[in-house]
């Protein structure tokens, strides 16, 4: 098994380890034997989004989601976002544990910090060294967009 | 004898440090100001009509400063959808950037405007998110006790002036000197701050709302109803699907506010105002390609029918008939940052 990759954003690393696959809207999957598979954010994702102190999802457990459906939202001290299913799956269920406090999220993104888990066709996504050049493709533009935002906040 | 003023905090949902310490300070230094009785509800949006928090809102006879994490119109329409009514309250509490030239001109207002007798008080709706330090907010509030309490001398001034002493000698007094004392019930301020469940429904301007009656025909949800005048109004908020803001899309005068929604507009905010927003990720994070208003509402709308068990219905029912050329609008800040997003390519 390969080691885990370093993508570096500017000075912050963020570690993409090698045992899982990776999605383009920033989800890690940890594929499971039953073709059940476990779902979080990137090492990326979670240094975009810095200190995540809510999270709230807007559909139900046991419910089938569509590609790219809408499925919750999560607010950080820096940014917010909706948040989109990475794949169409079936039966999802949430990480129970993030429901009152989300902080796993920033500090055990990998292990406990794990969003939800569905059933899933996962042949699409990534592996460690194409999420690394999918990021590093993007880097430039996403620089410069994130950029942008700031200093519309700081002339403020 | 004049009334305090009262001064009603609603908290933010969620645990957001940073909101939470502003609401602390305010509320810390709202208590030592002379002239005003503060009370702190949970956030206002949620509040049901069994609320403490909202009864308390029904009770208060005069003047109000509503301070909340919402967008003023959001929160001044969302209080006149519960009986909480009064005319709007101009605040002159600016976030810093606003850019003079950025003002738009004042359009004139073509709505029907609220139903039903508005009360003689005014209230103020303020946005918390304008300043993260309640100097601004206390300093405003000051300003407008000043600003009320001219208003009642000014009306007695008026009264005077209407009721020569001669004519009102020898007829029974109505007390027309001093304001009617009205006993406040007392609340209790833990039942105030009794967590309330989330909700999601839409809120009406109607000092935008033409009464076309395009989103009663667009909900599919039995959301909207009409008054015994005709008159649209939200009958069924609860009905409501969560993170459904497909009928603000349809309505032809953006009158329909989701104060929660991420995008300014359908919160409320007036047009082009994008101050003290955070970075938006959603689009970094897989979401879906812009597509104009009418095929967004559409898709949102088949997606809460599929989810409810029933069947998708497209643009075969409900189809605004007055949107034509709504697309066409010049592109603001906000949809700049979003075509930016796009050139990502996700």
């Amino acid at each position: 098994m390969p080691d885990s990759l370093t993508f570096l954003m500017g000075k912050h690393p963020a570690i993409l380890p090698a045992d899982v696959r990776y999605c383009r809207n920033h989800m890690w999957c940890r594929p499971g034997a039953d073709g059940r598979h476990q779902f979080g954010f990137t090492g990326y994702a979670v240094r975009l989004m810095q200190d995540v102190y809510f999270l709230e999802w807007k559909v139900n457990d046991g419910d089938a989601v569509a590609l790219k459906q809408e499925i919750g939202f999560i607010e950080s001290s820096k940014a917010q976002s909706e948040l989109y299913s990475p794949l169409a799956g079936k039966d999802i269920r949430f990480n129970p544990s993030l429901l009152n406090d989300p902080s796993a999220i920033n500090s055990d993104t990998h292990a406990t910090g794990w969003l939800f888990e569905m059933a899933a066709d996962i042949s699409g996504t990534m592996d460690a060294g194409e999420y690394y050049a999918y990021l590093e493709g993007a880097w430039a533009t996403a620089q410069r967009i994130l950029k942008n935002q700031v200093n519309l906040d700081d002339d403020e | 004898m004049s009334r305090k003023l009262t001064v009603v905090l609603s908290q933010a949902p969620g645990k957001n440090p940073a909101k939470r310490g502003l609401e602390e300070s305010l509320a810390a230094a709202l208590i030592m100001e002379p002239g005003v009785d503060v009370s702190i509800v949970p956030n206002l949006y949620d509040m049901g009509p069994d609320h403490t928090g909202r009864m308390f809102l029904e009770s208060v006879p005069g003047d109000m400063v509503v301070l909340s994490w919402l967008f003023p119109r959001a929160a001044f329409w969302l209080l006149d959808r519960d009986g909480i009514k009064g005319q709007f309250g101009i605040t002159l509490l600016k976030p810093p950037a606003d850019d003079e030239e950025e003002k738009e001109k004042e359009k004139p207002l073509e709505g029907i405007g609220a139903t039903g007798t508005i009360p003689d008080r005014h209230i103020y709706t303020l946005d918390l998110r304008d300043f993260n330090k309640a100097e601004p907010y206390v300093n405003e509030i000051r300003r407008i006790i000043a600003e009320a309490t001219e208003r009642i001398r000014q009306k007695a001034i008026d009264k005077a002036v209407a009721n020569p002493v001669m004519i009102s000698l020898g007829l029974p007094s109505k007390n027309g000197h001093a304001e009617p004392t009205i006993a406040l019930p007392m609340f209790n301020a833990d039942d105030l701050l009794a967590p309330a469940n989330r909700r999601w429904y839409p809120v009406i301007d109607y000092n935008r709302c033409t009464n076309c009656l395009e989103c009663l025909d667009f909900c599919l949800f039995g959301v909207y109803g009409v008054d015994s005048f005709d008159r649209i109004l939200t009958e069924n908020q609860d009905q409501c699907k969560k993170g459904c803001p497909a009928c603000s899309r349809v309505c032809p005068q953006t009158a329909i506010m989701f104060p929660e929604y991420k995008t300014p507009t359908i919160a409320g905010a007036d047009v082009g105002a994008i101050g003290g927003l955070k970075i938006d990720l959603s689009k970094l994070f897989g979401g879906g390609d812009t597509v104009d208003a009418l095929t967004a509402a559409v898709a949102e709308r088949d997606r809460e029918l599929v989810a409810d068990g029933r069947d998708a219905v497209g643009l075969a029912v409900g189809i605004p008939k007055r949107q034509t050329g709504k697309s066409q609008q010049p592109k603001d800040d906000l949809d700049r940052l979003v075509d930016d997003l796009d050139l990502l390519g996700l």
